[in-house]
């Protein structure tokens, strides 16, 4: 623990490497800034401060860099944890080891734009509203996508439902037909064990109209280690048009949910014991 | 239809500085052209060096068809946009809703009846509503939902919806409905400029949005091009950029009082009794963002060349 401590103060970001990251990333923006909300000099100085976490805390391994070209993508994934700070670390990892560099725009649900401070802060740093509209604007822009298509049900589930992916919904590969982008499936494995499930407030969050309110032990993650799988990238089926029928559709979102159930199963075997030490 | 081959225009609205920066357009570009204004409200200063000849009258009132029958107009400029004056907004609102529903009811038949060839109306992006399940880019078939939260904003609403109606109901008359992002301006009295030129105005600390703005001249511009190059439909008006409003603060350069939205609300409320009135759904658009989308103005215009952009526009306000 005093290791973890140590390192989590000690550990800084290689300010060089982040510098060059960024000048690339706010040409891509005009004045560093997006309709949506966007700024890349708040989204560089978060990525500094959560560098610790990413690295140390966390200590985040990225496999599959490679499989990322320079294009956009529609990136579907996993949803785990009862915070979900998945988004946070597929996103850091882009930013960070990616080449090129990119922004991905993670969906968020309309309950955390309402949210003083915090609405600003996952719009600064790229999170969007999650609409179809806002998906395909910024897909015309070239802008690549972050999506959880089990959406609430992937975050607020119970222990024995760990790593089990829940139904995806199919409205994020009628957008990958109308971009005409790739998807690129990804697999978080670590992120489940940094909330242990207690119960979740169904009642509760439908009359407060919240999306979910998981109960866990804790709110702050514990540090389990976390792992980001990126797999195959999976091209669009190009005789399906965006406005083919759910059975069409669904046929191809089994696909998809196939390939990153595979990168799950095959993440879990090589998933690290809980108080693993970094590998240096 | 071209402004050279005009003869005369109705501006309705005429008291707002709006209907006057585009009276003394189109009196630079024609000024043949006879303009009536009409309002509700006092005689303005200076028409008559407009060439404006104005009448305060009732829109209700039958010496409104009057006016109709002895100018034939060829085009009608609907620029009686809401105002929020009045601390009853029940009165206000029934008043309001009086004016512009029955209003406009009674404009559009008389348009009808003496065979004007345009209709330009001004709505607002207002009607889309500033709410958390916006996308940006709204589109103009995008559901107006401003009036589901904000009773006072109901009439712009309703006018709106009514116009539209209209339109598909009467197509021998061309109708053009604008409805433009935050107009602002030296002369502009609106809610916006008001806030953005209020030394000390209180500006959200939690939330910023972005806003697009558009210069009062520009949008006069606008105006004259949906009497004469525009096709009938609605259009959304705004520049291709946009900034947040904390940062249109800044370029404005009055300094600020950053405090939590709940704040500003009860502090709009002593702030009206010394400097000037927030209304109630303005708070919503300091919330959350509400971007219209300007492809359609695009379509049919091509290049926008607005005179002023955004900066320019903020900052010549002060």
């Amino acid at each position: 623990m005093i290791d973890l401590l140590d390192n989590l103060l000690s550990s800084k970001i290689d300010e060089e490497k982040l510098e060059k990251i960024y000048s690339h990333l706010t040409g891509l923006y005009t004045n560093g800034k997006d309709p949506w909300g966007l700024d890349i000099d708040t989204a560089k100085a978060t990525i500094s401060k959560l560098y610790p976490f990413y690295s140390e805390y966390f200590k985040v391994r990225l496999f599959g860099k490679d499989k990322a070209l320079d294009r956009p993508y529609m990136v579907v994934s996993n949803h785990t944890g009862q915070v979900p700070i998945d988004a946070m670390l597929i996103g850091m990892a882009f930013a960070l080891e990616i080449a090129p560099p990119r922004i991905l725009r993670a969906m968020i649900d309309r309950f955390v734009t309402s949210l003083p401070f915090l609405g600003e802060w996952f719009a600064q740093t790229g999170a969007v509203l999650g609409d179809r509209q806002n998906c395909s604007k910024l897909m015309e822009r070239g802008n690549s996508i972050l999506v959880f298509p089990e959406g609430v049900q992937g975050v607020a589930k119970s222990t024995n439902e760990f790593y089990k992916l829940q139904k995806f919904t199919n409205g994020f590969y009628r957008l990958a037909l109308s971009s005409g982008f790739d998807i690129l499936p990804v697999a978080v494995i670590g992120c489940e064990e940094c909330f242990p499930f207690v119960y979740h407030l169904k009642s509760l969050a439908k009359t407060l109209g919240l999306p979910a309110i998981p109960l866990s032990t804790n709110y702050f993650p514990l540090p389990s280690p976390v792992d980001i799988h990126i797999g195959d990238p999976i091209s669009i089926n190009k005789d399906l048009s965006p406005d083919a029928t759910d059975k069409e559709i669904n046929k191809e979102v089994l696909k998809v949910k196939s390939k990153i159930r595979s990168l799950i199963t095959r993440g879990r075997k090589d998933q690290r014991e809980f108080w693993a030490k970094k590998e240096r | 239809m071209d402004l050279e081959n005009v003869s005369s225009i109705l501006i309705i609205g005429m008291a707002g500085n709006l209907a006057k920066i585009t009276a003394k357009e189109i009196h630079g570009k024609n000024p043949n052209i006879k303009i009536i204004g009409v309002d509700s409200r006092k005689v303005p200063r200076s028409l008559s060096k407009l060439n404006v000849k104005f009448h305060q009258i009732n829109y209700t009132r039958s010496h409104f068809e009057r006016l109709f029958r002895e100018h034939k107009f060829d085009v009608v400029l609907f620029l009686g946009r809401y105002a929020h004056v009045g601390l009853n907004i029940l009165s206000m609102l029934t008043d309001s809703l009086d004016t512009k529903i029955s209003g406009i009811k009674n404009i559009f038949d008389l348009c009808v009846k003496f065979k004007v060839k345009r209709i330009v109306v001004l709505s607002s992006f207002h009607v889309y509503g500033a709410l958390p399940g916006n996308p940006l880019f709204l589109l103009e078939d995008t559901p107006l939902k401003a009036d589901f939260k904000y009773p006072d904003i109901r009439d712009v609403v309703e006018m709106d919806k009514m116009a539209r109606l209209w339109v598909d109901k009467h197509k021998a008359v061309e109708t053009v409905i604008l409805r433009p992002c935050s107009i602002v301006g030296p002369h502009i009295q609106n809610a916006i400029t008001k806030y953005l030129t209020t030394p000390y105005a209180p500006i959200p600390m939690d939330f910023n949005p972005n806003f697009q703005f558009l210069h009062e001249t520009d949008m006069a511009d606008i105006i004259l091009k949906a009497i004469d190059k525009l096709p009938p439909d609605t259009y959304n008006v705004a520049p291709d950029e946009y900034v947040t409003i904390r940062d249109a603060m800044k370029i404005v350069g009055n300094p600020t009082l950053p405090v939590p939205l709940f704040l500003i609300e009860p502090m709009a409320k002593i702030l009206k009794k010394t400097l000037f009135k927030i209304p109630e759904y303005f708070i919503s658009y300091l919330k959350f963002p509400c971007i219209i989308d300007n492809s359609n103005l695009h379509k049919a215009l091509g290049d926008l060349n607005f005179r002023y952009n955004i900066k320019e526009t903020l900052k010549y306000l002060k």
